[in-house]
C-alpha cells in the first residue's frame, strides 16, 4: 500500500465526495484530492494518537501499558459506497447503531430555499430524507449470525457448570488448604469444557460415507472445518491436555491434517496441492509418469498423511495385473516403500482405526524403533535393485521419498509449501525426539524466514504466540481474529494449568478500572450478547461471573429492556428473581404499569403496579381511575368493572386508593338487593358498607354525596332507623365537611340533582332523631307515619337550611353535632306535640337535658322549657329562637 | 443430551431442528393422509424484523418446506383446527390483525387466506385466539379488554364484538369449551366463562385473588378437555397450574404451585408456564377408572426449560429439561405420543414418547 494508491481511492471518490459539500468547492481537482487525504490522515491520526480514548485498552497512548498490541499499520482501507438515491447535495448526515449489527445512516437533502421552485420542478421534492441501513459482519462470513449465535447459546451450559465447579473448587481448597490436588483434578474439568465447547464449533457428524471406497479418492471430503474449530483445538493442545504434552509434535501433526485446508484459502498448500491431483486422477492412464503424482506423494508424506501416501503409492502402475510380470523389481520398490512408510514408528498412546504406523508409548522404545527404522531405510537406499528399475520416474521418486523419511532438510523445504508444513515435517523427520515446547518457538521462526507468507493467515498469529509462550500476544490474538466469545471462552484454557497465566489474567489492574483482564473480557462478550434481542437473556449468565461490574452492568441491561410485551417482561422479571434483584424486578414493574396504564389498559396497569407495591403511584391512578368510575359506573357498564374489581382482591395486596372500588362495588351489590328484595337484613349490609366506605380515609370527597344520595332510601327506612346516632353522626359531620369543601375553588360538583344536599341533610336529620327516639325504646310506628307528612319535611328543610349558614360559623365539629341534634330532637319534639303527645314530649326534654349533660354543656333548663313547651302550638320561630339560643350560649362559653 | 424422569427416559426419542429465527409460535397440523405430518411454524428474524408462517413436512429426522406465507407483524398466537378434510390455521398478530389460511388438505400448500387488518377486532396486540373444532368460528381476545367472535366464511370473515371492558380488564388467552361457551383468562390468575346465548358479559368468573398471597400472576394459556367442558384449565405465574370446575366455582384445584392456605402442590417449575395441555398420551391408560372431578393428566412447559407432566395428587413427571426456555409447545391430537415444542434458543424440538 503506497501514496498512490490512497490518492487513486480519493480521487475516484471526488465526484461524490464534492456533492457531499453543501457549497460549492473551488479547489482544483489536485487540490481538492490533496485535501480529502490530508484530512482523513488527521482523522486517522487522531484516532491512533489516543486521544479520542484515553481510558481503552489497547491503544497506543499508553504504549508502555498497552495490552493488546496495535500494529501501527493500517490494513488496505476497504471503502463502500452506500446509495442512497437521494438527489444531492445532502446537508446532513446522521449515523446511530439499529437492530443486532445495523448501522442506520440518515440522509437529509438540503432543504430547498425557493418552496415553490421545489413544487414545481424536484421530482423529490416530497422526500424528506432517506434512512439506510447498513449491515456490518465480522467480514470473512466463515461463520453467519444464526450459527454464531448457536454457538453462543451451546456455550452456555458448559461455561456455567465450569464456573460452578470452579467456585467449588476454591471453596474446597480454601478450606483443606491443600492446592496440590486441586490442579491435579482441575485440568480434567478444563478437559471437559474445552471438549464440549469443539463439540459445538464443528459439526461432529460424519458425512455418509459410501459402502464401496473408490480407490482413486484419495482425500476424504470432510466438513469444511473453521478456523473458530482449528484455533480452538489448538489451545485445547497447548493448554489443557496434560496428556499430551509428551506428543505434542504428534497431536501438531494431527492438528495440521484436520486443518491445513484452511490455510489453503491464502497459500497453496499440501493440502491444495493434493485436491489438484486428485481431479487429475481420474483422466490419467500412467500416473507414475507424471511427475505431480509423485510430488504429491513425497508432500503427503512430509506432514506425515502416511495413508494417503501408501493409498498413492499402490496406484503406481506396477500393480496393474498386466503389467505385474514386466515390472516385477519396481512393484517390488513400491511395495518395499510402501511398507516402510506404513511402519513408520510414531511416539503416541494410540492411533485411530485405519492410519498406519506404528505407536510407541516411551521414549526408549520409540529410539529404538526409530533407529532400526531409518536403519531399513539406508539399507533400501544403498540396495542394488535400483539399478534394475527401469523407470526414471519411478526410481527418482522413491529415492526422493526415502530422502524424506531420512530427513533430508532441503528435500523437505521443497517438497512442502507452507510454513506450517516445513515446521511438521521437521517434527517428523529431523527431531522426531523433541519433548514439550523446547526449541519449538525458534524452530519456528527458522521455517518462517524459509517458507514467506505472503499474507498471514489469522491461526498464524495465534499459533506464534502459543508457541512464544506469551499469554498476552494469544488473548490478543484471539481477540483480533476470532472475536469476543473466543477471547471469553479461551481465558478458561489459558488459566487451566499456568499459574502464571492465572496471575495474569486474574489480577485487578489499575488501568482497567480496577477489574481484571478475565472480567474485562467477560464483560466485552456480555455487551455484545446483550446487543442482540435473541441474545441478551445469556448475558446475565456472563455477567454473573464478572465480581467487580458484572452486577451493575446486569442492571442497566435488564432497564434497558424493552416491556411492552408481557412475554419479554416477564422474561425479565425471571432473571430479576434468579438474581434476587428484588428492587431492580419491582422498579420494571412500576415502568411496565405506566406503560400499560398510558396505553390505556387500565387493568394491566393496575396488576402491575400492585405487584410491585407501588402506593404512592397507585393512589395517582386511582384519582384518574375515578374520574372515569364518576362517569361511567351505573348498574349496566358494572360488568366491565367486575374483572378489575376482582383483581384489586380484598385488602391482602396492596390497592392503594383502589380498594375504595372494592368497597364500592360492595356498597352498589346490597344497594342493588335493597332495591330488589328490600328485605332488612341487604338493608342493613347495605348500611354497613356505606359506613365503611365513609368511614375509610380513602374514599374520595366527591363520592360522599353520590353516596349519600344513592342511599336516600336506606337514610329514610320506613320500618325502622338503620343508622345508629353515632353512624349519623359520622355522616352528618362528612356532610358538614363537605359543605366547608364546597365553598374551595377545585371543588367538582357532582352530576346531582340541585337539592341533593338538603334532601340527604334531611335524612339525616329525620334518622337521627329516630334512632335517639328508639334508644329510648320510643315505639316507632307513630313516627314513621309522622315522617310521611310532606309539609313537615318542607319545615324542616327551612329549619335546616338556617342551620347549614349556622354551621358554617360553629367552627367546632362537636359543636354543630350538638345542634344536629338538637334539631333532630326538637324536630321529634314538635312532631310528638303536634299530634297531642305531650307525655313523649316530656320524655323528649329529659332525654335533651340529658345530651346536654354528656357533651359536658349546662343547659339553660328554662329556655329549653320555654322553647318546647310552647303551649302546643305549631310554630317555627321558637324553635329557631332556641337553635340560635343555644348556640349563642356555646359561643359564649 | 438432558433429559431427566422417571420412567421416561428410556422411552423417549428426541430430534432438535436448528432454526435461524425465533419460533414465536408452532402447532402440529392433521393432514389427510395418516403417514404425513405436519407442522405449522410462527417464526420472526429480529435481525430484519420479518415475520413468517411457514408449513414443514416432518419425515424421520428432516423438516421440509412446504409452504410459507408472510404475515404483515409478529404472530402473538397460533391455532390450527384438527379437521383433516378442511384444515385451517389461525394467526393474529401483535398489530392486531387476524389471518386465517386455508393449507391443501394433502400436500400443506397454502391456497388461500382471509384477513381482518389491525385495529378493526382490538386495539393493539390481539393476545390469544382459538379456533372452534369446526373452524368457522374464531373467538379472539386481547389486553385491551375486548372479546371478539369472527365468523370464517368461504369468502370473508364476520366479526361482532361480545364484550369490550374498556381496558379495565385485559384478557390473555381464549379456549373454547362447547359451540356456545368459551373461556377465557387474564390477570391475577382470573378465568372467565362465556356463553353466547347470554351476552352482556361474563356468565362467571373466577376470583383473581384466590392465591391470598402477596404477589399474583397471568394466566398464560387455558385449555378445556372436550370430553370434560365443565373444567376449565389454566397455566400462570410462578409454576402454577390450577383447574377451575365450573361445578363448585369458588376455589380452584391447583395441580401445580402454590395454592390457597399456602398448601403448595409439588411444582416442577418456579417460573412463568408458557402452556398447559391436557396429555390425552397420559390419560389412555387408566381414564375408565377415573371419576369425573379428577382432573385429566397436563402436560406443561415453562420458562426455566421444563416440560413436565403433572397429575392431580401425584409426583409431576418430569419430560424435558432445557437450560433454555420452552416456549409453546403441542401435542399432535391425532398421534399424542409426538410432542413438539419451541425452545428459546431458536430451536424445535420434537419428542416422541413410546
Amino acid at each position: 500500500m503506497n501514496l498512490k494508491s490512497y490518492i487513486n481511492a480519493t480521487k475516484n471518490l471526488e465526484e461524490h465526495s464534492r456533492q457531499c459539500y453543501a457549497e460549492t468547492i473551488i479547489l482544483s481537482s489536485d487540490e481538492f484530492v490533496e485535501m480529502m487525504l490530508l484530512d482523513a490522515c488527521f482523522l486517522v491520526e487522531l484516532f491512533h494518537s489516543g486521544d479520542f480514548s484515553t481510558k481503552m485498552p489497547g491503544r497506543v497512548s499508553d504504549s508502555g501499558n498497552s495490552l493488546v498490541p496495535f500494529s501501527p499499520e493500517v490494513p488496505d482501507p476497504i471503502i463502500y459506497p452506500l446509495h442512497h438515491g437521494l438527489t444531492l447535495p445532502i446537508s446532513r448526515l446522521s449515523i446511530s447503531w439499529s437492530r443486532g449489527n445495523c448501522l442506520r445512516v440518515s440522509f437529509f437533502p438540503k432543504p430547498s430555499p425557493d418552496p415553490c421552485r421545489e413544487d414545481s420542478g424536484n421530482s423529490n421534492g416530497e422526500i424528506g430524507g432517506k434512512v439506510v441501513e447498513v449491515k456490518l459482519s465480522s467480514g470473512d462470513g466463515e461463520i453467519d449470525d444464526a450459527q454464531e449465535r448457536r454457538i453462543a447459546y451451546g456455550s452456555v451450559s458448559p461455561f456455567a457448570l465450569l464456573q460452578s465447579r470452579k467456585n467449588s473448587f476454591s471453596e474446597l481448597s480454601r478450606m483443606s488448604m491443600s492446592s496440590s490436588s486441586y490442579h491435579v483434578d482441575w485440568w480434567e474439568h478444563v478437559m471437559e469444557y474445552s471438549r464440549d465447547i469443539d463439540s459445538l464449533l464443528g459439526n461432529p457428524k460424519p458425512p455418509p460415507s459410501s459402502a464401496i471406497e473408490d480407490p482413486k479418492t484419495v482425500l476424504k471430503t470432510v466438513e469444511e472445518p473453521t478456523c473458530l474449530k482449528a484455533a480452538w483445538e489448538l489451545m485445547e493442545i497447548f493448554y489443557v491436555d496434560k496428556q499430551s504434552q509428551a506428543w505434542l509434535s504428534e497431536r501438531l501433526v494431527d492438528w495440521l491434517a484436520d486443518y491445513d485446508s484452511l490455510l489453503s484459502g491464502t497459500e497453496v498448500t499440501v493440502h491444495s496441492k493434493l485436491v489438484d491431483l486428485q481431479k487429475e486422477l481420474v483422466d490419467l492412464q500412467a500416473i507414475e509418469d507424471d511427475p505431480k503424482y509423485w510430488e504429491g506423494i513425497s508432500s503427503a508424506l512430509a506432514v506425515g498423511w502416511l495413508e494417503i501416501a501408501v493409498k498413492l503409492l499402490r496406484l503406481h502402475g506396477s500393480y496393474q495385473l498386466h503389467q505385474l510380470g514386466k515390472r516385477e523389481t519396481e512393484n517390488g520398490l513400491v511395495e518395499t516403500v510402501a511398507v516402510l512408510v506404513s511402519k513408520m514408528p510414531r511416539m503416541r498412546p494410540e492411533l485411530a482405526a485405519g492410519r498406519l504406523g506404528e505407536c510407541f508409548k516411551t521414549k526408549p522404545d520409540f529410539i529404538k524403533a526409530w533407529e532400526k527404522w531409518r536403519g531399513n531405510i539406508t539399507k533400501l537406499d544403498c540396495s542394488g535393485y535400483w539399478i534394475e528399475c527401469d523407470h526414471r520416474q519411478t526410481k527418482e521418486g522413491l529415492r526422493k521419498i526415502l530422502q524424506i523419511m531420512l530427513g533430508n532438510t532441503d528435500i523437505l523445504s521443497n517438497t512442502t509449501c507452507h510454513w506450517m508444513e516445513l515446521y511438521i515435517s521437521h517434527f517428523l523427520y529431523i527431531r522426531p525426539f523433541t519433548m514439550g515446547l523446547e526449541g519449538m518457538y525458534s524452530l519456528a521462526q527458522k521455517c518462517m524466514q524459509l517458507k514467506l507468507m505472503s499474507t498471514p493467515h489469522k491461526l498464524m498469529g495465534l499459533i506464534l504466540g502459543i508457541l512464544g509462550e506469551n499469554t498476552e500476544v494469544v488473548l490478543a490474538e484471539c481477540s483480533r481474529a476470532f472475536g469476543p466469545w473466543m477471547v471469553a471462552h479461551a481465558i478458561e484454557l489459558l488459566t487451566a494449568g499456568s499459574n502464571q497465566a492465572e496471575i495474569l489474567l486474574h489480577e485487578e489492574r489499575y488501568n482497567l478500572g480496577g477489574i481484571s483482564i478475565e472480567e474485562l473480557h467477560r464483560l466485552v462478550y456480555a455487551q455484545v450478547l446483550s446487543s442482540h434481542a435473541l441474545t441478551w437473556q445469556i448475558a446475565p449468565i456472563y455477567l454473573m461471573s464478572c465480581t467487580k461490574q458484572g452486577m451493575g452492568l446486569l442492571e442497566i441491561l435488564l432497564y434497558k429492556q424493552p416491556v411492552h410485551h408481557n412475554k419479554t417482561l416477564l422474561k425479565i422479571l425471571e432473571i430479576c428473581r434468579l438474581y434476587e434483584l428484588n428492587s431492580l424486578g419491582s422498579d420494571i414493574m412500576k415502568i411496565a404499569g405506566i406503560y400499560h396504564w398510558k396505553h390505556g389498559r387500565k387493568g394491566a396497569g393496575v396488576f402491575w403496579l400492585q405487584q410491585a407495591q407501588d402506593e404512592a403511584r397507585l393512589n395517582r391512578i386511582a384519582q384518574q381511575l375515578f374520574d372515569f368510575v364518576g362517569k361511567s359506573i351505573c348498574d349496566e357498564s358494572f360488568k366491565q368493572w367486575e374483572g378489575l374489581i376482582e383483581l384489586l382482591g380484598s385488602g391482602v395486596r396492596s390497592a392503594g386508593g383502589l380498594e375504595f372500588l372494592h368497597k364500592y362495588r360492595d356498597f352498589k351489590k346490597s344497594l342493588q338487593q335493597v332495591h330488589d328484595g328490600k328485605t332488612i337484613d341487604a338493608a342493613r349490609q347495605a348500611v354497613e358498607s356505606l359506613i365503611l366506605l365513609m368511614r375509610n380515609p380513602s374514599t374520595p370527597q366527591r363520592f360522599w354525596l353520590p353516596l349519600l344520595h344513592d342511599s336516600l332510601k336506606l337514610l329514610s327506612w320506613q320500618e325502622r332507623p338503620l343508622l345508629s346516632v353515632s353512624e349519623t353522626n359520622l355522616l352528618l359531620n362528612k356532610l358538614q365537611e363537605l359543605s366547608m369543601s364546597r365553598l374551595r375553588p377545585d371543588f367538582c360538583e357532582a352530576d346531582l340533582p340541585p337539592q341533593a344536599l338538603s334532601s340527604v341533610r334531611l335524612a339525616l336529620a329525620t334518622n337521627l332523631g329516630r334512632a335517639i327516639l328508639e334508644i329510648k325504646g320510643i315505639k316507632l310506628g307513630t313516627v314513621i307515619i309522622l315522617c310521611k307528612l310532606e309539609s313537615m319535611l318542607w319545615f324542616c328543610w327551612s329549619l335546616d337550611f338556617s342551620l347549614g349558614v349556622l354551621g358554617l360559623r360553629a367552627v367546632d365539629g362537636s359543636c354543630f353535632a350538638l345542634i344536629e341534634l338538637i334539631i333532630g330532637l326538637s324536630i321529634a319534639a314538635q312532631l310528638m306535640r303536634y299530634y297531642n303527645h305531650h307525655h313523649l314530649g316530656v320524655h323528649l326534654q329529659s332525654e335533651f337535658t340529658l345530651r346536654m349533660d354528656e357533651n359536658n354543656i349546662i343547659t339553660p333548663e328554662e329556655e329549653t322549657e320555654t322553647a318546647l313547651h310552647h303551649k302546643g302550638t305549631l310554630a317555627t320561630s321558637p324553635i329557631i329562637t332556641f337553635t340560635f339560643r343555644s348556640v349563642e350560649y356555646q359561643q359564649y362559653n | 443430551m438432558a433429559v431427566i424422569g422417571t420412567g421416561l427416559a428410556e422411552k423417549l426419542k428426541i430430534h432438535r431442528f436448528p432454526q435461524s429465527k425465533y419460533i414465536d409460535a408452532l402447532r402440529w397440523l392433521s393432514p389427510l393422509s395418516a403417514s404425513d405430518r405436519f407442522v405449522v411454524l410462527a417464526l420472526h428474524d429480529s435481525d430484519s424484523d420479518a415475520s413468517s408462517i411457514e408449513i414443514h413436512a416432518l419425515d424421520h429426522s428432516n423438516l421440509n418446506l412446504q409452504s410459507s406465507w408472510i404475515p404483515p407483524s409478529r404472530i402473538s398466537s397460533l391455532r390450527v383446527s384438527q379437521t383433516p378434510h378442511k384444515p385451517l390455521v389461525a394467526a393474529s398478530t401483535f398489530a392486531g390483525s387476524l389471518h386465517i389460511l386455508f393449507p391443501d388438505p394433502v400436500d400443506a400448500s397454502l391456497e388461500s387466506e382471509l384477513s381482518l387488518p389491525e385495529n378493526s377486532l382490538h386495539i393493539g396486540p390481539i393476545s390469544g385466539i382459538d379456533l372452534q373444532g369446526s373452524g368457522c368460528e374464531c373467538v379472539c381476545v386481547g389486553e385491551d379488554g375486548r372479546v371478539n367472535l369472527i365468523h370464517v366464511g368461504d369468502s370473508r370473515l364476520n366479526y361482532c364484538q361480545v364484550f369490550d371492558s374498556h381496558g379495565l380488564v385485559s384478557y390473555t388467552a381464549a379456549k373454547w369449551a362447547s359451540p356456545a361457551e368459551f373461556g377465557t383468562g387474564g390477570f391475577g390468575h382470573s378465568l372467565q366463562w362465556w356463553d353466547q346465548r347470554k351476552p352482556g358479559g361474563a356468565v362467571s368468573q373466577l376470583k383473581g385473588n384466590w392465591a391470598q398471597s402477596t404477589s399474583s400472576g397471568i394466566v398464560h394459556c387455558i385449555d378445556i378437555h372436550p370430553s370434560r367442558k365443565h373444567i376449565c384449565l389454566a397455566g400462570g405465574s410462578a409454576g402454577t397450574v390450577f383447574a377451575w370446575d365450573l361445578r363448585w366455582q369458588q376455589q380452584p384445584i391447583i395441580l401445580s404451585g402454590i395454592g390457597p392456605g399456602e398448601t403448595a402442590a409439588i411444582s416442577p417449575s418456579e417460573s412463568e408456564v408458557w402452556e398447559v395441555q391436557f396429555d390425552c398420551y397420559m390419560q389412555s391408560s387408566n381414564i375408565s377408572s377415573m371419576s369425573s372431578s379428577r382432573i385429566l393428566p397436563v402436560m406443561m412447559a415453562s420458562e426455566d426449560g421444563i416440560l413436565a407432566v403433572v397429575e392431580q395428587g401425584e409426583e409431576p413427571i418430569e419430560v424435558l429439561a432445557e437450560p433454555c426456555a420452552i416456549n409453546s409447545f403441542d401435542i399432535n391430537q391425532q398421534n399424542p405420543s409426538d410432542v413438539i415444542c419451541s425452545l428459546e434458543w431458536e430451536s424445535i424440538a420434537i419428542l416422541t414418547r413410546r
